[in-house]
């Protein structure tokens, strides 16, 4: 009896199998529609992330208000796999939504591969590079900006000792580090930099508040005064933990956190935020495809084209402007080069 | 049958919700009750378990102020009927009457409140309160928790002569002792019928005796007892009326200064008794098993090592069975798991027929000819959720014919299962069955005929008919005496010492881990043989003889 | 005997049956919480599902999957908790790739090695709890979540520019397998299946046919029904907690081979995370038997590959998180009451058949 209960199951097991090797039915990719607007794949976060993945959501809402253009967001879970983010990609693409633009450097490997199979569709890819046609490649020097923020750090820090934490500890969040370390150590070479990060090698890390939480609260313990964190939305967490301890700044990044209504509680504690202008650069391809001369390639914004800034917001900064600005003119005009890795 | 059900048994103790009824009604009703009323009433009680009748047509009268005796074969029914009594099932059909008044029980609550108080085979004692907590747990409100519940439970202590030490830790106690509390817990909450199931079966001899002494005193103090238990010479010694179950049914009432043991077995199986005595021996001089100058020490919870055998040397000859006396817990477990390997001895040699595995694996011991029928069947013996066939494999997969080289040969285990249940007469309706469905009896036949059917040189038999009915018993005795005339060396241990006395051809009794006495089994007697258990015959070689000499014809 | 065995079949059924309708009640119920039509949700994922290509996704996804479940399967058959799956998959795919990368083979030698030094990556690192468990009592629910961590952080240690890994714009990953090292795949249309699909059946049957048919698998199972009976039996039971954690470990090494010789050609950072713990969800659904697992991991790819479906029709996002979470819950708790129903009626049959033993001998005495 149970013999005959396996043969069954192996039956329709091997049935199902021999169905898709012969691709009985229809493929979901014939059913392509025509062009809906704006497709946006977030990474873990989601769109109120506070942080990365809302400023490229800003950059929509804003094509969507002054062009006219209809969007769809789809958002990332933890522990996926190039499968899913190929799936999403691919989606958005066959229902007819061009562009499609990947938010974040996961998509980096799913977005060329899947532009290869709808070459009329014009794809986008944030904080990676280009290697097809019809695939744009936005960059940014987080280095640059972080400088900045190192520099503010500096000279804001009563303590003499300042933090960074990182969400997950992968080549682009080494930027982040290298570039305030950096900063920190031009300005005031007596202040002592930490850095830290959330998760080895996990995406989780930009989605755990809790888990900055308790790094920040580490840091502070340890006397640390102004804390940098950038890791999307777990940065929330950090920002949380600063703003509980009276003297102590946290610096923001992505977004301008100062202005994040999600946020407002702690704005008081949120010194400046390490500006990635990923609304600009989406709003760019938008516009571009919806222009017809859709963008492609792979561009790199820098300190020096405004790619990156240090937001001025509650104007806690406002004293230290004659250092920023020199600071910045110093970047912009070559004679500081700013490191992409930390130094080891 | 019913065994089924006593596996999900919840363990029921006294609630609280009927506490508070007992104060009411507990006592009264006993002395209004009309004198010719009897005390329990129980008439055409029927409890269908879906596709089973349990209990059929059972009628039962019990005289106030007797010790009424329960007796019958394990499955017969007995447990189901007493668990009606107290309230934890409801019977289909049949009423229950409490001194002449018809009753109804929803639940042991209601049973309480009606004076009926049971004192179960496995305790339900808390070891880490003292005696007087435990018996107030539970019916604080009677007494409260402070004097007055001393007071109280001292009073009920004195009356029936139960001479309990109330500040002691129930750890500290012995079997006896426990079993004492548990009456005055019952009797404490204002029971006047005490249901006793299976009380001597923890017991050695001198402590049934004082225990029916108690009962006695009860019955004195007019109360009542209802008495189950399948030992029929206690049952004739105490009881003032028997009735006898078998099948569901009451077959017979019986008196017993008008009744005979054997009258009475027959009654209780429907055929003639059998008997574990094995006079003529087999006895060669091929020694088969030699432990020398064992030694083992064990770590108890508080950290502290002590010597759990020590000094332990015998040897058991080709067709020799060596019985072991001891009461549970003075090491006769630690002895039958160093000589099977699963606890390693820190000293001392063990031999089997010639050969020194001392320290060597279980399993080569096993393939080795060594046969175990554990104490613990459900621990050791078997895998409950498994089918009977891979119980068949259990212990002996190495060897044909569960396997051929490094794989299992399922067809010939399974058609060697069919064997076994055939031969050994296990009653199941198939070998697909898991062996949590078969009964006590039948698991046991099954672990039996498993052994027995690779030809051990040596069988470990651990309270082998333990838990086990009258016809399984008969069969795993023949077995047992069987295999012992064709060679085989048996290492016996048993807390029933007639089967003890019966089966083995030399006897040797186990105290605080130490071999401390020897004896013949054709002179001992039970008795003697219990004083040697509790440490109080301190015996050496041949206490047989004295008692020979003093007590004369007590072996006859 | 065939009657029992027809009551066998019947509970076998309807176990998952009635998990499955419980399940799509309780999530019907959600949707409708959140003003959605939970019939319509079905029928956008039956018919997304269904489509070629869909099929093909599903099936490639389900293969590690389907090996995680039988690497935590090995070690529940013996009732030991392995968590550690996702960090033995890891850790061994890590290895795997950083030596499949420095060698340049040819395909029959390198891709046989790089599996190789994947199990027994697999093997030591689970081996690790085994050892812990079996000298120092540790329970391997603890060694193994912490060797997860020990795990991420050895990775994250060695996976930097100038240590063993290489930077790719934003990404590291270990240096990329060369050609000779991609596994085959199996042609169909739109995409090709992932030859993985053989090795995942293989597997399959080898645990099936040991655990089942071979005495080291008797004992196995032995030791996860008592250990006390096990031990009484003879089976060294320390030995078989090693053994099965070692055999557990490299069954979990497997887990990352698909990805790593079939989609990746590297270890970077962004190579899936978490498969370990999807495999106790597929156990747990498959109830360790190797088609119920291999089913249970095609329902999982099946509600993944439709899940990004759903929220495309505007269904939240997580309501797949849900089912996946309500089918597990269902699956245990149906199984267990169909189990003990069984046994109900099991015991039942037996004591029907003696009752009727009972009766008949009983006549034979009235008539003799």
């Amino acid at each position: 009896m149970r013999r005959v209960t396996k043969i069954a199951a192996a039956g329709i097991a091997s049935a199902a199998l021999a169905c898709s090797l012969t691709a009985c039915g229809e493929s979901s990719t014939e059913a392509a529609g025509k062009d809906k607007g704006v497709g946006l794949a977030f990474d873990v976060g989601g769109r109120d992330d506070h942080s990365f993945n809302e400023a490229a959501a800003r950059g929509t809402d804003k094509a969507v208000k002054e062009l006219g253009v209809k969007s769809k967001l789809m958002t990332a879970k933890n522990g996926e796999t190039e499968a899913d983010r190929e799936q999403r990609l691919t989606s958005l693409a066959e229902a007819g939504f061009n562009p499609v633009i990947g938010v974040g450097f996961n998509y980096g490997n799913s977005v060329n591969k899947v532009a290869k199979k709808f070459p009329k569709t014009t794809f986008a890819v944030v904080d990676s590079a280009s290697t097809a046609k019809n695939v744009y490649g936005i960059n940014f020097s987080e280095n640059e900006g972080s400088y900045l923020a190192g520099v503010a750090a500096a000279l804001k820090t009563k303590t003499k000792k300042v933090g960074f934490i990182g969400g997950v500890n992968n080549a682009l969040i080494q930027k982040f580090q290298a570039g305030f370390e950096q900063g920190v150590k031009d300005t005031d070479p007596k202040v002592k930099v930490t850095s830290q990060y959330l998760y080895a090698n996990d995406d989780k890390g930009f989605n755990d508040p809790a888990a900055a939480k308790g790094k920040a609260k580490g840091m502070l313990d340890d006397g640390k005064d102004v804390i940098y964190t950038a890791a999307g939305q777990s940065g929330a967490g950090s920002i949380e933990m600063v703003a509980a301890k009276k003297g102590a700044w946290a610096i923001g990044v992505d977004s301008d956190q100062y202005a994040q209504p999600g946020l407002a509680k702690y704005k008081d504690h949120i010194l400046t935020s390490v500006v990635k202008n990923v609304d600009v650069a989406v709003y760019d391809v938008i516009k571009s495809v919806e222009d017809g001369k859709p963008l492609h390639g792979t561009v790199h914004l820098t300190l020096k084209q405004d790619g990156v800034s240090l937001a001025t917001s509650g104007g806690y900064i406002d004293d230290l402007k004659g250092e920023l600005d020199a600071a910045k003119k110093r970047i912009v005009d070559g004679k500081v080069k700013v490191a992409e890795n930390p130094a080891k | 049958m019913s065994e089924g059900g006593a596996l999900h048994r919840p363990a029921l103790a006294p609630s609280l919700r009927g506490e508070c009824a007992i104060t009411a009604s507990s006592s009264p009703p006993a002395e209004r009750a009309p004198a010719a009323a009897p005390a329990v009433e129980l008439r055409g009680i029927t409890k269908r378990f879906p596709g089973v009748v349990a209990n059929h047509d059972i009628g039962i009268t019990v005289r106030r102020g007797t010790v009424h005796a329960l007796v019958g074969e394990n499955g017969a029914g007995k447990s189901t009927l007493m668990k009606i009594l107290y309230g934890m099932q409801k019977p289909d059909e049949g009423t229950i009457a409490i001194d002449g008044e018809q009753v109804s029980f929803a639940s042991p609550a209601d049973a309480i409140a009606r004076g009926i108080g049971m004192v179960h085979q496995h305790f339900m004692l808390a070891d880490n309160l003292t005696v007087l907590e435990n018996i107030v747990l539970g019916a604080e409100k009677l007494h409260g928790i402070g004097a007055a519940a001393r007071k109280a439970v001292l009073e009920v202590s004195d009356r029936y002569g139960l001479n309990v030490r109330p500040d002691v830790l129930v750890e500290d106690l012995g079997v006896a002792d426990r079993q004492r509390v548990e009456i005055l817990k019952v009797l404490y909450r204002g029971a006047r019928t005490l249901i006793l199931d299976e009380p001597t079966a923890v017991l050695v001899p001198q402590e049934v005796d004082a225990l029916f002494d108690n009962l006695r005193e009860l019955k004195a103090e007019g109360l009542t007892v209802l008495f189950i238990s399948h030992k029929l010479g206690e049952v004739l010694s105490v009881a003032d009326d028997i009735t006898v179950i078998r099948r569901g049914t009451t077959v017979a009432s019986v008196v017993p200064g008008e009744t005979t043991p054997k009258q009475l077995a027959e009654l209780m199986v429907g055929s003639e008794l059998p008997s574990p005595e094995t006079r003529e021996s087999t006895v060669t001089d091929t020694p088969m098993l030699t432990v020398d100058g064992l030694h083992l020490s064990a770590t108890d919870p508080d950290g502290v090592a002590r010597a759990v055998l020590d000094g332990i040397g015998f040897t058991i000859h080709k067709g020799e069975v060596l019985g072991i006396a001891g009461v549970e817990g003075n090491g006769q477990a630690e002895l039958v798991e160093a000589i099977m390997g699963m606890r390693d001895p820190d000293g001392g040699t063990i031999t089997l027929d010639g050969a020194d595995i001392s320290h060597a694996p279980t399993r080569k011991r096993r393939e080795d000819g060594i046969g175990y029928v554990p104490e613990d069947r459900h621990r050791h013996g078997l895998l409950l959720e498994a089918p009977l066939w891979e119980n068949r494999i259990l212990g002996h997969v190495t060897e044909k014919p569960n396997s051929r080289g490094r794989l299992l040969d399922l067809k010939a285990a399974r058609a060697d299962t069919e064997r076994i249940v055939t031969e050994y007469d296990v009653r199941t309706p198939g070998i697909e069955v898991t062996a949590a469905s078969l009964s006590g009896g039948n698991q046991q036949k099954l672990i039996v005929g498993r052994e027995m059917s690779h030809h051990p040189k040596l069988l470990i038999a651990a309270h082998p008919t333990r838990g086990v009915d009258v016809g399984a018993q008969a069969q795993i005795w023949d077995q047992i005496r069987e295999a012992r005339r064709e060679g085989l060396a048996v290492l016996l241990i048993s807390a029933d010492l007639d089967e003890l006395i019966g089966l083995s051809d030399t006897l040797r009794v186990m105290f605080r881990g130490r071999l401390v006495a020897d004896a013949d089994p054709a002179t001992i007697t039970p008795e003697e043989l219990g004083s040697a258990m509790t440490g109080a015959a301190s015996g050496h070689l041949e206490h047989a003889e004295d008692g020979a000499e003093t007590g004369g014809g007590a072996a006859e | 005997m065939k009657k029992i065995d027809r009551t066998k079949l019947t509970l076998g059924i309807a176990a998952p049956v009635l998990a499955i309708v419980a399940a799509l009640l309780i999530t019907s119920v959600i949707i409708l919480a959140t003003g959605k039509d939970p019939l319509h949700a079905y029928a956008v994922m039956v018919d997304f599902g269904s489509k070629s290509d869909s099929q093909v996704w599903i099936i490639n996804k389900a293969v590690p999957y389907y090996l995680s479940a039988l690497a935590v399967a090995i070690g529940f058959r013996m009732n030991l908790f392995n968590i550690g799956v996702d960090g033995q998959y890891r850790i061994a795919a890590f290895f795997a790739a950083v030596v499949g990368g420095a060698l340049t083979l040819p395909g029959f030698l390198q891709i046989p090695l790089i599996i190789i030094v994947a199990m027994l990556v697999g093997s030591v690192w689970a081996g690790i709890a085994g050892v812990l468990k079996t000298t120092r009592g540790v329970s391997e629910v603890i060694t193994t979540i912490m060797l997860n961590s020990i795990a991420a952080a050895v990775i994250g240690y060695f996976l930097q520019e100038g240590r063993l890994a290489v930077k790719d714009g934003n990404l590291f990953h270990t240096p990329d397998l060369p050609a000779s090292s991609h596994f085959f795949t199996i042609p169909t249309q739109p995409d090709p299946l992932d030859g993985f699909l053989v090795v995942a059946a293989v597997v399959g049957v080898a645990y099936w046919f040991v655990l089942g048919r071979t005495r080291f698998g008797f004992d196995l199972r032995t030791v996860g029904r008592s250990e006390s009976a096990a031990q009484a039996g003879g089976v060294s039971v320390k030995r078989m907690v090693i053994t099965s954690m070692l055999l557990s470990g490299a069954a979990a090494g497997l887990i990352g081979m698909p990805t790593l010789l079939g989609v990746s050609y590297n270890y970077g950072t962004d190579f899936p995370v978490g498969i370990g713990f999807t495999g106790i969800a597929i156990a747990l659904l498959g109830r360790n038997h190797p088609l119920g697992m291999a089913a249970g991991a095609l329902l999982w790819g099946f509600l993944e590959r439709t899940g990004t479906q759903l929220e495309f029709e505007d269904y939240e996002q997580e309501i797949v998180g849900v089912m996946q979470g309500v089918i597990v819950l269902c699956v245990v708790i149906a199984y267990e009451v169909v189990r003990r129903y069984g046994l109900r009626i099991q015991q039942r049959k037996v004591g029907e058949e003696l009752a009727a033993q009972a009766r008949k001998t009983d006549k034979a005495e009235v008539s003799a």
